[in-house]
C-alpha cells in the first residue's frame, strides 16, 4: 500500500513537471508566432488536474492513518483517571494480604 | 488519563505477563505511563526482572527507574525488606539524590514511624521548600493517620501555591466527599471542569455530587452534567445514563404537576433508558430482566 502510494506520488510529480515543461515550450512557441499568452492549452490544464489529484491522493495515503479527533472515539475516550499515586497511602488492608513473602532482591 | 484503547492494551499485557508470555518490561512501562496502581503485579514482575542479571543490565539507565518503581510497589505491599534493599541499591548509585531521600522518608511512612517521616520530610523541605511531591506526601501522611482536618488544611495551603495541580484538586474533592462536605467538593470539581473541560469523568463526578446534594436546582444542573458526560463519551458511560434517569425522576417528584418542560424531560429519560437497555442487551444479556425491573420501579415511584 505504502509503495503503491509512493509510486503514484512520484508519477504525480512527474506529470506536474511535464505540464510545467509543456507550458514553457508553448510560451516559446507563442513568442515565435508573436501572439499574446492568455493561458495554457487545454491538454496542459488536463494534465495539471490529473497531476494534482495523484499528488493529493499520495499525500493523504502515504504518511499514515488519520487520528480521530472525536472525544468519544476509542483513542480519545477517557475511561478512568490515573490513581493518585502522589497521595498513595500504605496503611491499608494490603498489610494482611502480603504477596509471596519469599521473594527477595538478590544483589 | 487512561483512554479506552490504552486500557485495553493494559489488560492485554497484564494477561500476557501473568500467563508467562513475556513483555514484563513493556507492562511495567505502561503501568508507569498510565499511573495505575498495580503494586502486587509490579512487585512480582519487577522483582523478577531485577533479579535476572542479564535482563537488568539490558535496561541500561532505565534500571534505576525500575528500582524506584519496585521500591514503591514493595512498600505498598508491605514487603519492607525488599523496599529497603531497593532503596539501598539506589542510594549506592546516587548518594546525593533528593529523590531517594524522598523514598527513604516514604519508607519510614510505610513502617508507620510518622514522627520520623515527618522529620525527614521537613528537612527535605528546608532544602527545597517548593517540592510538590513532598508537600503531597505530607498531605497523604495526615490522611493516613486519619487526621482529615490537617490534610485539608495542608492541601488548601498547597493549592494556594500550585493552583494548576489537578491531581491535588481531585484529591481534595475526594477527601471532601468522604467527609460528606459536598458543597466544598462541588467547588473542587468545578475547578477541575474549568481547567479540563473535555474530561467526562470530572463532569460525571460533579453531577454525582450535585445529585447527592439534592434540591430542584441541583437536580437540574446534575442532569445537565450527566448529559454532557454522555455527549463526551458518546453514550458509553453507563453511570451517566443511570444518572439521567434518576435525575429526571427526582425532578418529576419535586415538581409534580406544575412542570413546563415535562415532555422534554420525559423524552430524555426514555432515551436514556433505551440506551441502557441496548447496552445491557449487548454486554450482559442475563442482567436484562434486572434492569427492566429497576426501570419499571423507578417509573412507578412518582
Amino acid at each position: 500500500m505504502m509503495n503503491l502510494g509512493f509510486t503514484i506520488g512520484v508519477l504525480g510529480v512527474l506529470i506536474l513537471s511535464h505540464a510545467a515543461y509543456s507550458t514553457i515550450q508553448y510560451r516559446g512557441l507563442l513568442k515565435i508566432v508573436e501572439e499574446e499568452f492568455s493561458g495554457p492549452p487545454m491538454n496542459v490544464v488536463l494534465e495539471l488536474l490529473v497531476g494534482l489529484v495523484l499528488c493529493l491522493w499520495a499525500a493523504l495515503s502515504v504518511p499514515g492513518k488519520f487520528i480521530s479527533i472525536h472525544p468519544d472515539s476509542d483513542d480519545n475516550r477517557i475511561v478512568s483517571l490515573p490513581d493518585n499515586l502522589d497521595f498513595m497511602i500504605f496503611n491499608h488492608r494490603g498489610k494482611v494480604l502480603q504477596p509471596d513473602t519469599g521473594m527477595k532482591l538478590k544483589c | 488519563m487512561v483512554g479506552a484503547a490504552e486500557e485495553a492494551q493494559l489488560a492485554r499485557l497484564e494477561n500476557q505477563v501473568d500467563n508467562g508470555g513475556g513483555g514484563a518490561w513493556e507492562y511495567l512501562s505502561l503501568v508507569r505511563k498510565l499511573k495505575v496502581r498495580r503494586s502486587d503485579k509490579v512487585f512480582k514482575h519487577g522483582l523478577s526482572i531485577l533479579n535476572d542479571h542479564k535482563q537488568r543490565s539490558g535496561l541500561g539507565g532505565e534500571e534505576w527507574t525500575l528500582y524506584e518503581q519496585v521500591a514503591v510497589a514493595a512498600m505498598d505491599c508491605q514487603c519492607l525488606d525488599v523496599a529497603k534493599d531497593c532503596i539501598k541499591a539506589l542510594r549506592k548509585q546516587f548518594p546525593e539524590s533528593k529523590r531517594i531521600g524522598r523514598l527513604e522518608a516514604m519508607f519510614l511512612e510505610a513502617k508507620g514511624l510518622w514522627a520520623d517521616a515527618e522529620k525527614a520530610y521537613s528537612s527535605l523541605l528546608e532544602d527545597n521548600p517548593l517540592d510538590q511531591v513532598i508537600h503531597k506526601r505530607r498531605v497523604a501522611m495526615a490522611k493516613d493517620q486519619g487526621n482529615f482536618s490537617v490534610a485539608i488544611e495542608r492541601l488548601n495551603k498547597y493549592l494556594e501555591i500550585f493552583m494548576a495541580d489537578q491531581d491535588a484538586w481531585r484529591e481534595l474533592a475526594e477527601i471532601y466527599v468522604s467527609l460528606q462536605l459536598y458543597k466544598q467538593a462541588a467547588f473542587c470539581y468545578e475547578e477541575l471542569i474549568l481547567s479540563q473541560p473535555t474530561v467526562p469523568l470530572y463532569h460525571l463526578a460533579y453531577a454525582d455530587v450535585l445529585y447527592t446534594l439534592g434540591g430542584l436546582e441541583n437536580y437540574q444542573l446534575a442532569k445537565k452534567y450527566y448529559a454532557s458526560t454522555i455527549d463526551l463519551t458518546g453514550g458509553k458511560n453507563t453511570r451517566a445514563l443511570y444518572g439521567i434517569c434518576l435525575c429526571s425522576i427526582a425532578i418529576g417528584q419535586l415538581t409534580k404537576g406544575r412542570n413546563k418542560e415535562d415532555k422534554d424531560s420525559f423524552e430524555l429519560q426514555s432515551l436514556a433508558s433505551t440506551a441502557l437497555e441496548k447496552e445491557y442487551k449487548k454486554r450482559a444479556s442475563d442482567k436484562l430482566p434486572l434492569l427492566a425491573a429497576t426501570l419499571r420501579n423507578l417509573k412507578l415511584q412518582p
